[in-house]
């Protein structure tokens, strides 16, 4: 699908230590970036579920990108080694139910990190705006 | 089946338990049953089950227990059965301690039928050992799917989905009080189908817990191949974790602790 007019829908879950903080410093640094992300700040990556995840896949998201301390830097430690497990397992579970697991991505992103938030963030809206819109979305769209 | 009467008499008798989950044929079908010390005699007439009259005695059994937590129960266990109580001990809804075994080991038609990987107990009162199913054929016909073919089919089962809650309610694992898809800010409500993601939801929260037993597809009015995706929950967890599921060796489940150090990475975008 190359819809040119297509603007997909973006969630970030980004934690409030971190990818939250590389954001602010992106924007202070004038990065640009593509605003089709709509941004959840949450305490930690290891507070986002599975369930807000496929939430926002019900709910029309073209893309969920989840932003984490690296590991070893989560301020409560190892709340980001439930986040890879929980969001390996996804992604590989989406696949098998053919829900396109690209759609679905992780990032460790410090706050330090700017210039690599922006540049996600561009990589991946580029790489939904090829993918065209979500499986998931047409679906619940048609029922 | 003698045998597997004589144990049950003489826990009853001995008083070593205060009752025993198991089966009995009533008007001529198999149904779960509770035996006593109290009607003996109906411990002539307990049978294993046959293979399609499976019911989840694991949930039975946690009722009786929460109930009596004092006191100890012997139960029916096929693999199956044996893994659910296992990863039930782990996740705090039974005690070992009260649960004496009744092994079951199924026979080979039945394994096939369920593609098992460990079609017997740990101890074995009836039937003997038949040869595992180390493969589900039915997971792998669709992991060579393509993925837009993989979702067509998905999708067809998913819409077919009438909401029952069949298979939850049928689960052994199935403990928690509220349940995500019940809930208004997970899930739509009061919609059928339900949303897409209903079932991978479920299949979320089978991962690493489902103990394969089949209940819920056999269970569903709308044949959807609910253990297909559950099975290959299962491998995942198994693949990414190394987590056995049911064994009491392979140590807490992953979902529930955070791990002493992170060996997996992200994946490339
Ligand atoms: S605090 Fe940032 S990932 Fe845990």
């Amino acid at each position: 699908m190359s819809d040119t007019n297509f603007e997909p829908k973006i969630i970030g879950f980004f934690c409030n230590w971190c990818t939250y903080a590389g954001a602010d410093l992106a924007g202070v640094s004038r990065l640009q970036y593509p605003p089709n992300i709509r941004v959840i700040r949450v305490m930690c990556s290891g507070t986002v579920s599975p369930h807000h995840v496929l939430r926002a896949f019900q709910k029309g998201a073209d893309g969920v990108l989840i932003g984490g301390c690296h590991i070893g830097d989560c301020h409560y430690l190892r709340g980001n080694f439930m986040t890879i497990k929980r969001m390996r397992f996804l992604q590989d579970l989406l696949k098998f139910t053919g829900c396109e697991p690209g759609r679905l991505h992780l990032e460790w992103i410090s706050a330090a990190e700017g210039p690599k938030f922006a540049e996600t963030v561009r990589n991946f809206t580029e790489k939904i705006i090829k993918l065209g819109p979500s499986r998931l979305k047409l679906a619940a769209r048609a029922a | 089946m003698n045998k597997l009467r004589e144990k049950v008499r003489k826990l009853l008798k001995e008083g070593k338990v205060a009752g025993y989950v198991g089966y009995m044929l009533k008007d001529s079908h198999p149904l779960p049953h509770f035996f006593t010390k109290e009607r003996l005699e109906e411990v002539d007439q307990a049978i294993v089950a046959p293979g399609d009259a499976r019911y989840p005695l694991d949930k039975l059994l946690q009722q009786v227990a929460s109930r009596y937590p004092e006191e100890i129960f012997a139960i029916q266990v096929r693999g199956c059965d044996e893994r659910g109580l296992n990863e039930l001990y782990k996740w705090g809804q039974l005690d070992p301690e009260k649960v004496v075994l009744v092994g079951v080991a199924c026979p080979q038609d039945q394994a096939d039928y369920c593609e098992c990987p460990g079609p017997w107990a740990s101890v074995i009162d009836s039937g003997e050992k038949c040869q595992p199913v180390a493969k589900s054929k039915r997971v792998a016909r669709i992991d060579a799917l393509g993925e837009e073919e993989a979702f067509k089919e998905w999708l067809g089962y998913f819409q077919k989905c009438i909401k029952c809650y069949g298979c939850r309610d049928v689960c052994p694992m199935c403990f928690c009080k509220e349940c995500s898809l019940e809930h208004p800010d997970l899930m739509s409500t009061g919609l059928v189908p339900p949303d897409t993601i209903f079932q991978l939801v479920r299949a979320i929260h089978m991962a690493g817990r489902c103990i394969d037993c089949g209940l819920c597809e056999e269970n569903c009015p709308a044949d959807i191949p609910l253990r297909v995706l559950y099975k290959k929950g299962n491998d995942l967890v198994k693949d990414l974790f190394g987590y056995e599921i049911g064994s009491l060796e392979s140590g807490p489940s992953p979902w529930k602790f955070l791990g002493d150090e992170s060996t997996l990475e992200t994946k490339p975008m």
